[in-house]
């Protein structure tokens, strides 16, 4: 076939007729409008984000002004005393989100597992619909059944329990209040649950049905063939839905401001009270003395922020490794 | 296809669109300001004068918003609810998110009247920004120290405040110490261990324990590092710290072993069992209407710059009261709504006074209920004439 130009173009070619009025529809007004608007959405939402950064930041930036990028690092919070440092409040949040995530990873993978592979069709369905009704329930509801059903629980019998572990007892030693940073990890575990187990599925869905047709009639048992050919195979998506249930933990506040208790210090038992960055800055917002107070209260906004961020973009850049993968087919990992 | 979808879509939209304008509407017009400006001229204050059995004027249609102290909220509900009963076109909201919102939300001007269990300082009050702001107050209230001891009932447990300083600063840990026992005289004290609970947000409560605390025991100054008491509780690190009064009093109520402070309203209405305090005359006496009521006869001179009734002489009076202070402009530039406001105040100041004492607060005596109705009587237009006869 000769090449194609737009002068050479015979008038009864078909092709002519459908680029020749999209050209017109483009050049036209309405075209332009619509493209006009496609920028001006794009660039507010881009504003939009700009504006709460800055906005943030200069808020911030008597605190940091004040004690430097220390403050980020730096030992105590006692806004009684006018001590402002976010570093206590940066490992109260980390551990919570770690054990959260401890707890919430196999359990998680676990339930995503049996919905995806295992699970009978009439059971999958409900189960999959309830967990993802638990993703609805409001952050301050569970906060509250936190307080109210699990604090005493803990407080009687669970912690008591885990102390007289011998091994665990490194872990899990002085009196068992109830709140505590076990209490806000199990709680955030129940929020994060619902993400997790439903891109876990979405990953172990996506994996090839060749792979795990292979792994059976290579002899493989039904837990092999998860364990080896499906679980690899998801590995980034499964990853990115932890990332994602790891950012959500990291700001939730609300919830974890009823049950862990609000003792800034440095946590020496995961049953004993702690604080994080969302419960601090929950309690003390209303009320920060303007000026520095004020001040240190967006700066540990602005730290969380940097946290959450990061975490998100992880997950993120894992969901588009994961999604590229999905669409050329790899051999089973050995 | 797409038209079978959206049109009716659009219609319930639409109405639910057009009554939000409508009420919003209706509200706007509520706060025209232009709608009834005094002229400067006029020699009969437009509220009329203050009293229950006269009323002059007529009452327009007005909602009043407020925010503040979290101590006061049972009493705020009940005496707007039958101020609301008996002037219907009065309506008012009360957002009890704790006395720092309310002193920033009158600062900002976004409410039409704040309420703080502490007067704001002049520091505060060189924040508001639409003027001078008038500090009235409402309510007279105490804060009960309440614990979760089975056994050991009303009254029995008796604290000074060196041993409370010790409880609260982690130096007795468990609840058959022998200091407690010593000043309590119980000698069956279960062994289990004490939990303090404060309250992790800022509070009137954590400042009236806090000032008897640096009043009765030193070992507390030097623990706290100052002498000034302060709204957030100056140990944090001790205990469990719960969100507002029914935060801590959830988490008393459900642990053994626990010892926290509550607005002695909360304290009353759930039946917890209080610690009877001593007081600067050495007797211990428990929260009640009538130790509280003590503490506020027993405070004459009070204003909102001598607001500290705290450990007060008297052989009745109970060491932790305080009283509540409504916060309001006194320049408001709409007249229906600076009256209303004003009648409002009056009738809690006293005929809502009644209802204090049922819900555990304490009625004000006299000399107060008069300062606070000559702060009302203070109220005027944006030009300068005051809105009630005194």
């Amino acid at each position: 076939m000769s090449s194609i130009s737009p002068g050479r173009l015979r008038s009864s070619d078909p092709a002519v007729g459908v680029r020749d009025t999209l050209a017109r529809r483009r050049r036209g007004s309405r075209g332009r409008v619509y493209s006009a608007s496609r920028w001006i959405a794009a660039g507010l939402f881009a504003l939009l984000l700009v504006s709460l950064v800055v906005s943030l930041a200069t808020g911030a930036d008597q605190a940091f002004a004040h004690s430097g990028i220390g403050f980020v690092w730096s030992g105590t919070w006692n806004p009684a005393a006018s001590e402002y440092g976010a570093g206590i409040l940066v490992v109260g949040t980390l551990v919570t989100t770690g054990v959260a995530m401890l707890l919430v990873v196999p359990v998680g993978l676990g339930a995503a597992a049996f919905l995806s592979e295992l699970a009978p069709r009439w059971l999958a369905g409900p189960l999959s619909a309830a967990i993802d009704l638990l993703a609805a329930i409001p952050s301050i509801v569970v906060g509250l059944w936190g307080l109210i059903v699990l604090s005493p629980l803990f407080a009687r019998d669970v912690e008591p329990a885990l102390s007289s572990v011998p091994l665990a007892s490194w872990f899990f030693h002085g009196h068992a209040y109830g709140p505590g940073i076990l209490l806000a990890s199990v709680v955030l575990a129940v929020m994060t649950l619902p993400t997790v187990v439903a891109l876990s599925r979405t990953a172990l869905g996506g994996v090839a049905v060749a792979d795990r047709e292979a792994a059976l009639a290579l002899g493989a048992t039904r837990w092999q063939v998860v364990r080896r050919a499906v679980i690899p195979g998801a590995r980034s998506g499964i990853a990115a839905a932890i990332t994602l249930a790891m950012g959500r933990a990291l700001g939730e506040s609300i919830a974890v401001a009823m049950v862990i208790g609000n003792e800034p210090s440095i946590p020496h038992s995961l049953i004993g009270p702690g604080a994080t960055l969302g419960s601090a800055i929950i309690n003390q917002f209303a009320e920060a003395n303007p000026g520095l107070g004020a001040s240190s209260i967006v700066a540990l906004a602005v730290v969380l922020l940097a946290l959450t961020v990061a975490v998100n973009l992880g997950g993120q850049a894992l969901l588009r490794a994961n999604a590229a993968r999905l669409l050329t087919r790899e051999r089973i990992p050995s | 296809m797409l038209r079978r979808i959206t049109i009716p879509l659009l219609i319930p939209l639409l109405a639910l669109g057009g009554g939000a304008w409508v009420t919003a509407g209706a509200a706007l017009a509520g706060q025209a300001d232009l709608a009834r400006v005094a002229p400067a001229t006029a020699t009969l204050a437009p509220g009329g004068v203050l009293n229950e059995r006269t009323d002059t004027t007529t009452p327009a249609a007005v909602t009043l918003n407020g925010a503040g102290a979290n101590s006061i909220e049972p009493f705020f509900q009940r005496v707007f609810y039958d101020y609301n009963k008996a002037n219907s076109q009065t309506t008012v909201n009360y957002s009890p998110a704790g006395s720092s919102v309310g002193v920033a939300d009158i600062e900002q001007n976004t409410v039409n009247f704040g309420d703080s269990e502490i007067p704001m300082a002049s520091t505060d009050l060189a924040e508001a920004t639409a003027g001078k702001i008038i500090q009235i107050p409402v309510d007279l209230g105490g804060v009960a120290v309440s614990y979760n001891l089975p056994g050991i009932k009303q009254g029995k447990l008796k604290l000074d405040g060196p041993t409370l300083a010790a409880i609260f600063d982690g130096t007795i840990t468990n609840w058959d110490d022998s200091r407690i026992a010593q000043v309590s005289g119980l000698k069956d004290l279960p062994n289990l261990t004490i939990v303090p609970v404060h309250r992790a947000d800022s509070s009137g409560p954590g400042w009236d324990l806090d000032a008897y605390l640096i009043r009765t025991t030193r070992a507390w100054v030097s623990a706290i590092g100052t002498s000034k008491p302060s709204k957030t509780w100056p140990l944090p690190n001790v205990g469990v710290g719960e969100q507002l009064n029914s935060g801590v009093a959830t988490y008393i109520h459900q642990t053994p072993g626990a010892i926290g402070y509550v607005e002695y309203a909360y304290a009353f209405q759930s039946g917890f069992t209080n610690v009877a305090l001593k007081n600067l005359a050495g007797r211990f006496l428990l929260p009640s209407e009538r130790s509280i009521a003590a503490a506020g006869t027993n405070s004459p001179k009070i204003g909102a710059f001598r607001f500290d009734i705290i450990d007060r002489p008297g052989v009745g009076t109970y060491p932790l009261a305080n009283f509540s202070w409504t916060l309001v402009y006194r320049k408001q530039p709409n007249l229906d709504t600076g009256i209303a406001l004003g009648k409002l105040l009056y009738y809690v100041v006293t005929q809502g006074q009644k209802a204090a004492a049922a819900l555990g607060y304490a009625p004000m005596p006299a000399v107060d209920v008069q300062l606070a109705v000559s702060g009302i009587e203070e109220v005027e237009t944006s030009m300068g004439a005051r809105l009630f006869a005194s």
